[in-house]
């Protein structure tokens, strides 16, 4: 394959496969990311959602394929990418408050002999800023909602200032609204350029969030402007759970 | 030197075997509950904070009463020590936001030390040997000491044994115990208060470093052995006697202290199930992962033995193509014929029915991955190496996903040929003209978009003929002669029926270098 003059992609995967067993959990997956999108990952539960970010985080062993972020490889740049898990399993009674927390996006880059520096402070509230919680900064980090939380964490991974952000249902258990304004909140995250992974559970409100879409089930079944992607054959065939690999072998047999 | 039958006959060993066991049953059955709650560290504290009872009790009834070494005085001393150290425990957790174990430890060293300055202050007034206290004196067991183990053994084991599903389920989900209207509060304070009693009567005995070491290993020693918490209970009280009886006799051969004899014992026991218990020991888990022939090896085996084609193939020509020493290749051979897929003779090996199939399936799925990989552009020389950590992906959606991308090759890049999709032939009513290979006569069932113009109708005849342009195209010869070319998307699109007999292609497998 030559290399083409195009902008190195953000993230670049070629035939991707992971399995914790038998049935492998992606398999054969070939993606590649323009720097700079704001992508939606779709796909029923147990797809692979969580698993293909894994592995652009380099968390879980490929069986095969690679993965490449901004032309290296993922060892190399890890530095690059920040990421919100889909349940944060954290401690919530730690003695540490909301500014803490988003500061921790900051201690990669803070040699342990210093303070965080003014840039540091100023890269921590404009995440805050961003995410509505500067007013929460002082409190303590349980004392939060449910979705004021998950925003705290979305902030870390703003501070952290990274290229590329995955996110892992960033939008489970928070209200519409909330999921509107943070929302914006990545779309202004992409208008900075960086570039966005966001696994989202809401068929309906997909297509209105994002520009591109990833349909995932195991395969990559689609990935193009929510338009091509959320075409009512693609999503049967995706979210009915059958794995149509030889087309109509699985129809009901004997038609005849 | 006595012998355990000598010391058996002597009253005072006696008495110290019966109080000794009444305790270390109790102390199992109540020492489950703690292990599954994780309160081993609660059971600590209230043998420590019991100090502080006991010099009390002694005290109020010598000062108030004018009665010395008052026995229920102390005990109900000591009961109340225990009540306020965990009232003041629960009162600290709820109004601080300090975690629950550090709490613990704050208050009952905090009553610890009271107890100890009290009995120190009062030194001439209280005839407490505290040296005595803290070590237990299990062969010095009294009749008064006899009675109140024995009374406090049948209540807290009757409250066990008529609540026990009230305390099983407000251990393991005490959300669910609250719904379904079980007090939960009263369950906790009334398992705390057990726990105290039985700490109290075992302090005599083992004292009160001890005493969480009776009540804790036993329990634990049971719970490696058992997944149920009725029969846990059992084994704890069985495992609570046998270290009491091993202890004394320990005690005994090397004049030791009681207490430490026992515990010794009791956590020797411990170490010899955690090492050979049958399910969860250590021997156990290391057997089983010695027996468990690598999938590698499993998969090398049935390779091999398929290549020989069918013939008897001896042990010493399956070894050089399995990467395992002699043994362990004994020992997959023995399991594979027990799991059901190879038959041992006298002339060597052949693989059963099922045996064949799993082979096949395994081949399949390495030549195609090995197919795979070539096409992805990995170098010849690691194809094999690759496709071997990639064959363990065998699920039959997976490989018929990468057979249908690579176009269902028939060879894979060494030119071995693929097994054929027999997974479907045998099991579907119909298949696609595409997995079929030369040779095969079949009925159309029906036909899909993308090979409607080619006018096959349903039940027309068909014959598989070998495929052309490097077997991107299929044909299939028509009853009357003539021979139509499809598309890999035409053939997808064509279903059929395989006629069973007189229609199976040529020896599908004959013997390959591998
Ligand atoms: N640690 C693991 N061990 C074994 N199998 C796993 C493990 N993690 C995931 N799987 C399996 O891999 C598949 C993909 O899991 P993954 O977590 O990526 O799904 P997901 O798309 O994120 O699902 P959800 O929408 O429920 O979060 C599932 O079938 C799952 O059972
Ligand atoms: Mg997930």
């Amino acid at each position: 394959m030559a290399t083409d003059p195009a902008p190195v992609p953000a993230i670049d995967i070629q035939h991707l496969t992971v399995s914790y067993g038998p049935r492998p959990a992606l398999l054969d997956v070939t993606l590649s990311v323009e720097p700079g999108r704001l992508v939606g990952i779709i796909g029923p539960n147990g797809s692979g959602k969580s698993t293909l970010i894994k592995a652009i985080l380099g968390f879980v062993p490929r069986d095969f394929g690679t993965v490449r972020v901004f032309g290296q490889p993922v060892e190399e740049a890890r530095g690059r990418i920040a990421y919100v898990p889909q349940r944060g399993s954290v401690d919530w009674d730690f003695p540490v408050t909301v500014g803490e927390v988003a500061m921790m996006g900051r201690y990669g880059r803070i040699p342990f002999w210093r303070n965080p520096a003014e840039e540091d402070h100023r890269a921590v509230a404009e995440a805050l800023e961003l995410v509505k919680m500067s007013d929460f900064r002082k409190r303590q980090i349980g004392q939060l909602s449910g979705g004021q939380q998950q925003r705290v964490f979305m902030a870390r991974a703003l501070a952290q200032g990274a290229d590329i952000l995955l996110l892992d249902e960033p939008f489970a258990g928070v209200d519409a609204a909330t999921e509107r304004s943070l929302l914006e909140v990545l779309g202004r995250a992409r208008e900075a350029g960086r570039t966005l992974l966001v696994v989202h559970h809401d068929l309906a409100t997909a297509a209105r969030h994002f520009e591109r879409l990833i349909l995932l089930n195991q395969r990559l079944y689609a990935y193009g402007p929510p338009a091509a992607v959320l075409s009512d054959d693609l999503l049967e065939e995706v979210y009915e759970g059958r794995l149509q690999s030889l087309g109509p072998r699985r129809a009901p047999g004997g038609g005849a | 030197m006595t012998t355990l039958a000598e010391a058996l006959s002597q009253p005072f060993f006696q008495k110290a075997f019966l109080a000794g066991s009444i305790v270390a049953v109790v102390c199992g059955v109540v020492g489950c509950l703690v292990v599954v709650r994780r309160m081993a560290f609660l059971g600590d504290a209230l043998s420590h904070a019991m100090v502080a009872g006991v010099g009390g009790g002694y005290l109020v009834m010598k000062l108030v009463f004018g009665l010395e070494a008052h026995a229920p005085g102390m005990i109900l001393g000591a009961l109340f020590s225990a009540v306020i150290t965990v009232a003041m425990i629960s009162f600290v957790s709820r109004v601080s936001r300090l975690k629950e174990d550090t709490v613990i430890g704050i208050i009952y060293c905090g009553v610890f030390a009271a107890g100890i300055v009290l009995v120190s202050v009062f030194r001439n007034h209280i005839h407490i040997d505290l040296i005595h206290f803290i070590m237990g004196d299990v062969l010095g067991v009294t009749d008064a000491d006899l009675w109140i183990s024995a009374v406090v053994a049948a209540a807290v084991l009757s409250v066990i044994a008529l609540f026990f599903r009230s305390f099983q389920v407000a251990a393991f989900d005490p959300v669910l115990a609250a719904a379904v209207g079980i007090p939960v509060v009263v369950v906790d304070y009334a398992l705390t208060l057990c726990v105290s009693l039985v700490v109290v009567s075992a302090v005599s005995m083992v004292g009160v470093v001890l005493v969480v070491g009776l009540l804790i290993t036993p329990a634990a020693t049971a719970y490696l052995l058992s997944d149920r918490l009725d029969r846990m209970m059992l084994l704890a009280a069985l495992f609570g006697v046998t270290s009491v009886a091993g202890g004394l006799w320990l005690a005994l051969r090397l004049d030791s202290a009681g207490g430490g004899a026992i515990l010794l014992f009791a956590t020797a026991q411990f170490l010899a199930v955690l090492v050979a218990a049958p399910r969860h020991g250590l021997l156990a888990g290391w057997r089983r992962r010695r027996r468990l022939v690598p999938q590698q090896v499993v998969e090398d085996v049935l390779g091999s033995i398929l290549r020989a084609g069918g013939r008897p193939i001896a042990l010493g020509a399956i070894a050089p193509h399995v990467h395992a020493d002699r043994s362990r290749l004994v020992h997959a051979l023995r399991n594979l014929t027990a799991d059901g897929f190879l038959e041992g003779g006298a002339a060597g090996w052949t693989l059963t029915e099922e045996g064949t199939r799993q082979a096949r399936r395994i081949q399949r799925a390495h030549r195609l991955w090995e197919t795979y990989l070539a096409r992805a552009g990995v170098p010849e020389s690691e194809l094999h190496r690759r496709a071997h950590t990639l064959e363990h992906v065998h699920d039959e959606d997976a490989v018929d996903y990468i057979d249908d991308l690579l176009g269902h090759p028939e060879t894979d890049p060494h030119g071995a040929q693929i097994p054929e999709d027999f997974v479907h032939l045998e099991g579907s009513a119909s298949v696609p003209v595409s997995v079929l290979r030369t040779g095969w006569r079949a009925e159309v069932v029906s036909v899909g978009d993308a090979a409607r113009s080619l006018g096959f109708g349903a039940g027309e005849l068909l014959t598989v003929l070998p495929r052309r342009d490097a077997g991107a195209t299929w044909v299939v010869g028509r009853a009357d002669g003539t021979e139509v070319p499809l598309t890999h998307a035409a053939a997808d699109a064509v279903m059929v029926r395989v006629l069973a007999t007189g229609s199976r292609p040529p020896a599908p497998f004959p013997p390959q270098v591998g």
